[in-house]
């Protein structure tokens, strides 16, 4: 897309979302935030930033998941509001958004229908952006095939699905196996379309992608010692667009402990570093942290240029970043539990 | 008055308050509204500071009323506006008040689920009788299937005890076995079970296609092979019925087709009048759905996918006296229902009647305690006298006014007297002018360029006349500016019921609030209309033209073009029109060109008098914070060369005007057909060129007066003089006085900074050579602009003339393309047409010529004075006074309030 016609469908988006890039927490807002004794205090600091009132309405004393749920409706509003005015091609770039949180909703609600829990008690969990007509009827489904059948025939998921059709029962396993298929054919659409779409926005959007390509398949190594998911299976969950791909793909499908996985990541100078650091000790960051600080500055960065779609992208993961820190200093607050109050990820 | 022309003067005061009387004191100062209360703890967190749970309890006082406002915003009852202004509670009714809230939201709350829980029971009966109702068709239907032939009926069995459903076959099965005449599932509904009678029935899918035909006996048999085996046998049917949102009936049945692999019979009809929704309350739009299906294993799968479409199911009985029976029962409970709902309904609305009877004065009252809270929480805290310990800025002239608002505040805690105290500052203080429902729109208007520095000249008490005339320049017509004046009238006129009828109409707060700039704009556009003798682009012959045509209608038919001389005395009189133009030119070829001069050369007069005067404003500045330097090295040479150059340019406009005319006797030197231009001369003067000497054959003189070369050149040269004195000497002054001081030490700082005349603006660092640097550069730069500003500024007013020739001709075109068309119709036909071309005439006056038009003058007006005028003397870098008021907070919390609605 030539960069002078950008702004004629998509500038005024833009403008919006970097004016709500201005709203995100900078250092000395979480500095006052951990500084707060209750909840209701963290409120108050939140109504002097771009939060304003968005607790005004609930009555004290608060509780953490009411923060967390309202952290949530707002970015959902915003997100939702500049999906409704986007044309093509931000508008499907904003769908491919939202098929994530599809995934995780329809994993979700599966593992919970097979734990016999109602389908009315798991639904206010699901993320809003990733939810469709047929979703809570999803207990309908036994077998990957009708699963497929009844329910995501006519879900944009559709086309993930391909590979992980079977008449297998679903169970747990199953079910990350489902999870990670889709995921790994998810973000391989993904990056295609955002490579399809050129310039500025496959610059910036496809480092961003292999990037949470490569930590897929970081995680499912370390996550898949001691389960009973053959080599081979994990081989075939790994999605192939990141910078693992082949090499270090080949070699993590090889890994039998941490240590080896390890030994892959050295080959690659960003993740060394990120291996480096991390450990479960007090005072260390865990690997999980350290991806999540390396994704943040990766979609800071994506604000470095204009136009493009990847500010969109961007802009949600941070803001998510950004609810799953107020929720964590909430929940210390809340907990009396000042100790590792300061293990949030700051953003600008 | 004396603070019309410059701002108020403001004293920084410390006010030492006891803890007791703190709240009452600034409950008072509050409802006084002429106190800045300064932030005293800026770097403390808004959570940290002494009274935040104060803060925090009116959060939710104001929580709590909003639910209540929302309430009975629900049920459409007027909250009641009194318009008094209770005073701010003290702070133990808090208490009460907030019991009170309480009390009143908990009952609010208990009636909302009770009537909630009614209402959900309602919408259920109320789902179900539809239910009932509607499937009871659908039964019906199955009995006599309305797309059957007649004489097809004799397959029915029409046995009350069994009811035989026909199904349309979806097209998509009939497809899939290929044959066109198919059953899809033969069933039947058990009525009554001590009956077994099997039918297989057979149904065509479309009677229309002549397919009819085929049904005959063989027709059953062949159904009857092609049913799998257990269909031959007695088959149980189950079916649940239900109600589901009508958008979602696509993808329902798409997805109950799919996850029973077509194995379940889909009916459904709509609803047809809305639903409430209990939890909402918005009405909704269902549709009621009965599914047939067979086997315990569908059974639940059908359940299943309802549930997950959040249809709601309910029994239905298969006996159609059962069906009858069940309605009979759901129309009773219907109707004690109806009596409990509205007994409830009556309780919630007696309850938010006597809270909306209320409901204002208490938004106020917890206004007012958080606006009290919040400048307390400004305040420092004095440990050892157990008070608290405000700054705050107060008008001079209001201090005895303060004194006694905190006497009144301390008798009504009745503790020890508050203390005031004068500080001296070193920051300069807030900006305060005291405005009135008249001067207010003018300052507002110089504001929003910047607000004026602490007691600087304050243009807006000259902008009450000169921006309305600038404005009446371009927009001159009596026609448009007497609507203009109408409409500014009425406003005035109506003023107090219309500003009290507010509205968040932003454009309609815009007008409103300039309603005396507009008067003013329509009234001086009405003079100037007078002098340019313009009425909708016609003119009005009020005291008898001086032109007169002599000649014969001959002569007047028979050209296109005669000119009038004004030396003959007979087409002539001699004395022009008493007052603005003559209307006679109305007519004239040669209109566009003597007025576009004429406007050309007010436009450049006015706007050199309109500089000037900026410039000599700045005297007054400068004298009054008593910047001797900058008299001597800004303001004359300022002077000097504007008058050098721009003053001269108007004087010779005079000249010409007077000397130059078209007498019987005037000398021929002086005759319009010699008069040099201005232009010209002004360029040849500044170039210092000299004029070409006349050939002897032209009379006409280049020189519009003796030695007009010489004064020129000297002029120019002076002007010339201008440029080094304003750019040189003020940092030369400001780097001897440093020197000077740097040569006394430390002790003399003082004396240095009065010699040099220029307190506010002198180093007092060390680096000075740095500073000397950034002075120079400064005066560089301000020298650069003022001389280039000159020409482009003298320039710039000539808009003057531009938007009002855009004006005049427009209204022109306007007259002739539109009404004319009406007026040289004749006859009847000519009054029905004028009927509608006035209407339009008028519209477009209206929209382009007096809206667009007006808008379009009244922003150049607003440039040449925020521009060409303010830059002369202007600073504008203070900033606002911005009282604690109560009357301001409140009226911001009702605009962020009427905003959320």
């Amino acid at each position: 897309m030539l960069d002078s016609l950008f702004n004629i469908d998509c500038g005024y988006l833009e403008g919006l979302v970097r004016g709500f890039r201005n709203g995100i927490l900078r250092q000395t807002d979480y500095l006052n935030l951990v500084q707060c004794e209750t909840l209701d205090d963290l409120k108050l600091h939140l109504q002097s930033t771009d939060y304003g009132n968005f607790l005004a309405n609930e009555p004290s004393p608060l509780q953490v998941s009411v923060i967390d749920d309202k952290l949530r409706e707002k970015l959902v509003i915003e997100f939702q509001h500049l999906r409704n005015h986007a044309v093509e091609p931000l508008a499907t770039f904003m769908d491919y958004i939202t098929y994530g949180y599809m995934i995780d909703n329809i994993v979700l609600l599966i593992t919970g229908a097979l734990h016999q829990r109602p389908i009315s008690e798991l639904m206010p969990k699901c993320h809003p952006l990733g939810t469709f007509d047929q979703i809570e009827a999803i207990n309908v489904a036994n077998t990957s095939v009708e699963l497929y059948n009844a329910v995501l025939v006519d879900t944009p998921l559709a086309e993930f699905f391909g590979e992980c059709v079977s008449e297998q029962d679903l169970d747990e396993l199953n079910i990350e196996i489902i999870r990670n298929t889709l995921y790994k054919a998810y973000l391989e659409s993904f990056y295609n379309y955002c490579k399809g779409l050129g310039g500025t926005t496959a610059d910036v959007m496809c480092p961003i992608l292999a990037f949470e390509a490569d930590r897929r398949a970081f995680i499912i190594t370390v996550n898949s010692f001691g389960t009973e998911l053959t080599k081979e299976d994990r081989a075939k969950l790994y999605p192939t667009c990141g910078r693992l791909y082949p090499d270090g793909l080949a070699a993590l499908a090889r890994a039998d402990d941490p240590e080896n996985v390890k030994q892959v990541a050295e080959f690659y100078t960003e993740y060394r570093a990120l291996f480096e650091g991390a450990g479960n000790n007090p005072g260390e960051k865990t690997l999980e942290d350290k991806f999540f600080e390396y994704e943040v500055k990766l979609n800071v960065n994506a604000f470095m240029q204009q136009f493009h779609c990847g500010v969109f992208y961007s802009y949600l993961r941070l803001k998510e970043q950004e609810c799953r820190n107020v929720v964590w200093i909430a929940e210390c607050i809340a907990q009396k539990h000042r100790a590792k109050i300061d293990n949030y990820i700051p953003i600008l | 008055m004396g603070s019309l022309f410059r701002s108020e003067e403001v004293a920084l005061c410390q006010l030492f308050l006891q803890s007791e009387s703190a709240y009452t004191c600034v409950s008072e100062l509050g409802e006084l509204g002429l106190v800045q209360f300064r932030d005293l703890n800026p770097d403390v967190n808004a959570f940290q500071r002494k009274f935040v749970n104060e803060v925090r309890r009116c959060d939710e006082m104001e929580r709590k009323l909003r639910y209540l406002e929302r309430e009975i915003r629900r049920d459409t009852i007027p909250v009641l506006d009194t318009g008094d202004n209770p005073e701010a509670p003290m702070p133990r009714e808090m208490i009460d008040l907030e019991a009170n809230f309480e009390k009143l939201e908990n009952e609010l709350k208990e009636v909302n689920s009770n009537a909630e829980a009614l209402k959900r029971n309602y919408l259920e009966l109320t789902e179900l009788r539809h239910i009932l109702k509607k499937t009871q068709v659908f039964f019906d239907e199955a009995m006599y299937p309305p797309n059957l032939p007649p004489d097809q009926s004799a397959y029915f069995d029409d046995d009350d005890e069994t009811v035989n459903l026909l199904t349309d076959v979806s097209l998509h099965q009939l497809k899939h076995i290929g044959i066109w005449l198919v059953i899809l599932k033969p069933f039947e509904v058990r009525i009554n079970s001590c009956q077994s009678t099997i039918t297989t029935l057979v149904a065509s899918t479309d009677g229309r296609d002549g397919c009819g035909g085929n049904l005959d006996g063989g027709s059953a048999s062949l159904t009857q092979n092609l049913l799998p085996d257990e269909a031959k046998g007695p088959i149980q049917l189950g079916f649940v019925a239900g109600v589901i949102l009508r958008e979602r009936v696509a993808s329902f049945e798409r997805m109950l087709w799919r996850a029973c692999r077509g194995n379940v019979f889909l009916r459904q009809a709509q609803i047809e009048e809305p639903l409430e929704d209990p939890a909402t309350g918005e009405q909704v739009y269902k549709s009621v759905f009965i599914i047939f299906f067979q086997g315990e294993q569908l059974k639940l799968r059908v359940k299943k996918i309802c549930e997950g479409f959040r249809a709601t199911m309910y029994p239905c009985p298969e006996a159609p006296a059962d069906r009858r029976e069940m309605a009979m029962g759901v129309k009773t409970r219907l109707d004690d229902l109806n009596t409990v709902l509205s007994q409830t309904q009556d309780h919630r609305h007696r309850v938010l009647v006597s809270a909306a009877r209320n409901l204002r004065s208490w938004m106020l009252k917890v206004w007012k305690i958080k606006a009290i809270y919040h400048s307390l929480n400004m305040f420092n805290i004095d440990t050892i006298q157990n008070g608290l310990i405000a700054e705050c800025w107060i008008p001079v002239a209001d201090l005895e006014t303060v004194q006694l608002a905190l006497r009144r505040g301390t008798e009504k805690s009745g503790s020890l007297p508050a203390i005031l105290n004068r500080l001296s500052c070193v920051e300069a203080p807030p900006t305060f002018h005291r405005t009135n429902k008249f001067t207010r729109a003018f300052q507002a208007l110089i504001d929003s360029y910047g607000v004026a520095s602490y007691r600087e000249m304050n243009p807006a008490v000259y902008t009450i006349i000169t921006f309305p005339f600038l404005f009446s320049i371009m927009f001159g017509d009596i026609g448009h500016g007497l609507l203009m004046t109408l409409f500014g009238s009425w406003m005035v006129w109506k003023e107090k019921p219309l500003s009290v009828k507010k509205t968040d109409n932003e454009i309609w707060n815009i007008f409103f609030g300039g309603r005396y700039i507009i008067w003013l704009m329509g009234v001086f556009s009405m003079y100037t209309g007078l002098i340019y003798n313009d009425v909708f682009s016609k003119s009005l012959n009020l005291f008898g033209s001086s032109w007169h045509v002599p000649f014969d209608d001959e002569t007047i038919r028979n050209n296109a073009e005669l000119m009038l001389d004004p030396k003959e005395p007979k087409q002539y009189d001699g004395s022009p029109y008493p007052v603005g133009l003559d209307p006679l030119w109305q007519l004239a070829n040669n209109k566009i060109n003597f007025l576009n001069s004429y406007k050309m050369k007010i436009s450049i007069i006015f706007g050199i008098v309109h500089m000037m005067f900026g410039i000599f404003l700045s005297l007054w500045n400068h004298k009054f914070f008593s910047r001797r330097l900058n008299i001597v090295c800004e303001f004359i040479p300022q002077v000097l060369f504007m008058c050098c150059l721009f003053v001269y340019l108007a004087l010779l406009i005079f000249i010409k005007w007077v000397n130059y005319g078209a007498g019987p006797d005037v000398p021929i030197v002086l005759t319009p057909g010699c008069a040099p231009s201005i232009l010209i001369t002004f360029i040849n003067m500044v170039l210092m060129k000299g004029y070409q000497q006349q050939s002897d054959n032209n009379p006409c003189s280049a020189y519009m007066f003796d030695g007009q070369y010489y004064i020129q050149m000297m002029l120019v040269f002076l002007a010339l003089i201008c440029v080094p004195w304003m750019l040189v000497t003020k940092p030369y002054f400001l780097h001897k006085a440093s020197k000077q001081r740097a040569m006394l030490g430390t002790s003399g700082v003082e004396g240095g900074l009065e010699e040099s005349g220029e307190p506010t603006t002198l180093p007092a660092q060390p680096a000075e050579d740095h500073d000397m640097g950034e002075i120079a550069i400064h005066q560089g730069i301000h020298t650069i602009e003022f001389v280039l500003g000159s020409v482009s500024h003298t320039a710039s007013y000539l808009r003057l003339w531009a938007l009002s020739l855009a004006h005049a001709q427009l209204s022109e075109v306007l007259w002739g393309m539109v009404l004319r068309n009406g007026l040289s119709t004749a006859g009847t036909t000519g009054g029905f047409a004028m009927y509608f071309i006035f209407a339009v005439w008028a519209c477009l006056t209206v929209a382009i010529l007096v809206l667009m038009e007006g808008l379009s003058a009244f922003l150049h007006t607003l440039r040449l004075h925020w521009v060409e005028f303010q830059s002369k003397f202007y600073d504008g870098q203070g900033y606002a006074f911005v009282p604690f008021s109560f009357d301001a907070i409140l009226e911001a919390n009702e605009n962020a309030v009427t905003e959320q609605k």
